[in-house]
């Protein structure tokens, strides 16, 4: 007790609250704003961990793209722009909780996310309780923009409705009606399998299925279900890692040889990582690059200049909603929530954004875009690596979406 | 357990420093929650981050009751914080718009539930005791995920909200303010760690601490020690679903998550680095761990494995928590 002050502190007390307020030195820089003029924030909550990483990091690499391009030429509003990504780690929970972090601490002006259907659907909750301006770029369960639409959410990836619809009647031409469907069993699969199954049935088809957890890793059991139902097809909906894997056992099973492969989504990041005889089937591609457009040809190029790689759709997601904030913003001369749904509904992308024949716009009724499908084949690599898919069928946004009534949004604004 | 049997129990310790001390103590601990919303932004901080910490430190120290103070290691203490988080949701969403009502009926679901569970387990010790409840945190968990109709599975329980309190005359809007949630909850909190407090400080809970010391001596004496380890896993389980129907209202959101055996581990990490042999050790553990997830999290996608890090040092260098280790050199 002899080297305690008067006031009952002791050296080492004291020593410890200088540590501990220096430590509170070197983290306040990542947390206050920046001074001087605010920048427009933009909130970006995706899976950087888990199964769908790869596609979570396309996404943000081409949102982080488009923030760079645009900061050069002015920003949005004249203000530069700030992109705040948080990792939603594949967790519904987490990415609830960094949506609401992003809106209470980071006080920002727009929502980006998530990879993740569950959790784009989860967010979209926070985003209009809090009457924040949302962007789902790449989330595609059907409730976001149908049934479950909301005043400030946007959605750029396709629902899973359209892509089944786009794909459907190509694999049953060319393959047959009886199917196997391998879906996870989370809000992206029970659409994507539902619209399956409501096009098959219309078609006479039949099907069998199994639904997995998101991130399965061993599918044994299921490909030898899969082996003994004989299928036409076997529909792989599983995402990011957990769809490689499934591939990789597939062609490890030689089931290749028996039955034909296809489904909604078998994106660029997945192809690649998987070895050539597993690089096959009909699939939809919500973009590709390998476009003859001179302003496809000249993002591409640029693109690659930038970042050393070949854009996927996950980039082109992350790229269109930067430039969506940029033209509402212009539009509507405003950052405020409302404000900018408003100005996005009905606006038709310019060229340079839109990167794909024909006009591509947000539509009004479940602010849904309304972009091409291309339908196609996945094939080893050709000339260049990344030259992995030929498209056959370009399927336009709005033929394979049908009406909004049938999407069953009734959209409702605040009062 | 017994190497410590030297050490005097936890609540004389901390009345080592002499009463006066203690009350400043407390005094200071209440004020810094009650003006958390002041200076919580000044460090990066915001309301919804100071209620996850009580939220998350109530179901620590509800944890303790069953490790820190019956020396009985649960791994899947998750679980009933999951289900009370399930019970609040279901009962907004399906039942009535009432806050209240919400937070009865998630406790009572967690609470009874895991004193049920609990009879299974009480002549478990060790690591049999801490496997057994890991399998049970387990099936309620693949209960939530494949329960698509009810819980929503894995995309979790969505569409419902916090109800306002309706007091009669006055009306508290907890439900648009999170400042005035956050104040709420720490009334709640006050009151639940008041009720463990007495718990604790009643013969039962001094049985307890004979029980965790040597268990052997107190069954010689005549101490119904199932019953004991029974009573206090049921009190310890009912304060762990208040917490998870806290956190439903938090969120206005349950995941299946909530019931995993990642989180109950995390529950443990937060008690152990508090000090689990102090009364509010885990509510320090679960500060320390909620804000450091919270900023580093931020900062790279990586942060498991600082907290992992971190998680490391403290119990090589605090093996009594850091409140432990704090108590201990005030008390020399």
């Amino acid at each position: 007790m002899a080297n305690k002050s008067i006031l009952g502190i002791r050296r080492r007390t004291l020593l410890q609250a200088g540590a501990t307020v220096g430590g509170l030195q070197l983290a306040s820089p990542f947390i206050l704003s920046a001074r001087g003029e605010t920048p427009v924030k933009i909130g970006m909550v995706d899976p950087l961990t888990g199964v769908l990483s790869a596609l979570a990091a396309s996404e943000v690499e081409g949102a982080k793209y488009a923030v760079a391009d645009l900061n050069k030429k002015g920003g949005i509003l004249g203000r530069q722009v700030e992109l705040l990504v948080e990792d939603s780690a594949n967790d519904v929970g987490t990415g609830v909780q960094k949506t609401r972090k992003l809106i209470d601490r980071d006080k920002v002006d727009v929502i980006f996310g998530d990879v993740n259907s569950g959790i784009a659907y989860a967010m979209s909750q926070v985003t209009s309780e809090k009457k924040v301006f949302h962007i789902v770029p790449g989330g595609h369960t059907d409730p976001i923009t149908g049934t479950d639409c909301k005043w400030n959410v946007f959605r750029i990836c396709n629902t899973t409705s359209m892509d089944a619809a786009a794909i459907t009647k190509q694999l049953v031409q060319q393959f047959g009606k009886r199917w196997f469907f391998i879906t996870p069993d989370y809000a992206y699969g029970h659409t994507l399998q539902d619209a399956f199954v409501k096009n098959l049935k219309a078609a006479g088809g039949e099907f069998e299925g199994d639904m997995l957890p998101i991130n399965t890793s061993e599918f044994s059991a299921t490909l030898i279900k899969a082996k003994a139902y004989k299928p036409n097809v076997l529909l792989n909906n599983m995402g990011g890692l957990a769809q490689v894997n499934c591939m990789k056992q597939f062609v490890q099973f030689g089931m290749n040889k028996d039955m034909a492969l296809g489904g909604a989504l078998f994106e660029l990041e997945g192809v690649e990582a998987l070895p050539a005889v597993a690089q096959s089937g009909w699939w939809c591609y919500e973009w590709w690059w390998n476009q003859d457009l001179p302003e496809v040809k000249a993002f591409v190029a640029d693109f690659r200049k930038a970042t050393g790689k070949t854009p996927t759709a996950r980039h082109w997601f992350g790229v269109v909603a930067v430039h969506s904030v940029r033209l509402a913003a212009a539009k509507a001369k405003s950052l405020d929530g409302l404000k900018l749904a408003k100005a996005l509904e009905d606006l038709e992308l310019p060229p340079d954004v839109a990167l794909q024949p024909g006009k591509i716009r947000y539509r009004a009724g479940d602010h849904q875009l309304m972009s091409n499908i291309f339908v196609g084949e996945v094939h080893p690599a050709v000339g260049n690596k990344d030259n992995i898919f030929t498209p056959k069928v370009v399927v336009p946004g709005e033929e394979a979406a049908g009406t909004v009534a049938n999407t069953g949004c009734v959209m409702k604004y605040p009062a | 357990m017994s190497g410590h049997a030297t050490e005097a129990p936890p609540v004389a310790a901390a009345a080592a420093g002499g009463l006066p001390r203690r009350l400043a103590g407390l005094a200071v601990l209440w004020l810094v929650l009650a003006t958390a919303p002041l200076w919580m932004p000044l460090i990066g901080g915001y309301d919804a981050l100071a209620t996850r910490v009580l939220v998350l430190g109530l179901v620590a120290m509800s944890f303790n009751i069953v490790l820190g103070f019956t020396g009985q290691m649960s791994f899947g203490h998750a679980a009933y914080f999951g289900l009370g988080a399930y019970g609040a949701g279901l009962t907004l969403k399906f039942i009535a718009a009432s806050t209240p009502l919400a937070l009865l009926f998630g406790t009572l679901l967690g609470g009874v539930l895991g004193t049920l569970f609990g009879l299974l387990i009480v002549r478990r010790r060790g690591v049999y005791f801490a496997m057994v409840t890991i399998a049970f945190g387990q099936v309620c968990f693949y209960v939530a995920y494949k329960w698509n109709d009810l819980t929503g599975g894995y995309d979790g329980l969505r569409g419902f909200q916090r109800a306002p309190l309706h007091l009669g005359l006055a009306t508290i809007d907890i439900a648009a303010s999170s400042r005035v949630f956050y104040y709420f909850v720490l009334v709640i909190f006050a009151l639940a760690v008041g009720a463990m407090a007495l718990v604790l400080r009643s013969p039962f809970g001094r049985t307890l601490l004979a029980i965790r010391e040597n268990e052997r001596r107190a069954r010689f004496l005549g101490i119904p020690v199932e019953r004991h380890i029974w009573l206090a896993f049921s009190v310890s389980c009912f304060f762990a679903a208040l917490a998870g129907s806290l956190y439903a209202l938090l969120n206005n959101f349950a995941d299946p998550l909530a019931l995993h055996y990642t989180l109950s581990g995390e529950i443990v990490i937060m008690t152990v680095m508090g000090g689990m042999r102090a009364f509010w050790g885990p509510l320090l553990g679960a500060a320390v761990f909620v804000v450091l997830q919270d900023y580093v999290s931020s900062m790279t996608e990586n942060w498991m494995s600082i907290i992992g890090i971190i998680f490391m040092l403290v119990v090589l260098f605090f093996p009594r928590g850091l409140l432990g280790f704090m108590q201990r050199r005030d008390a020399r």
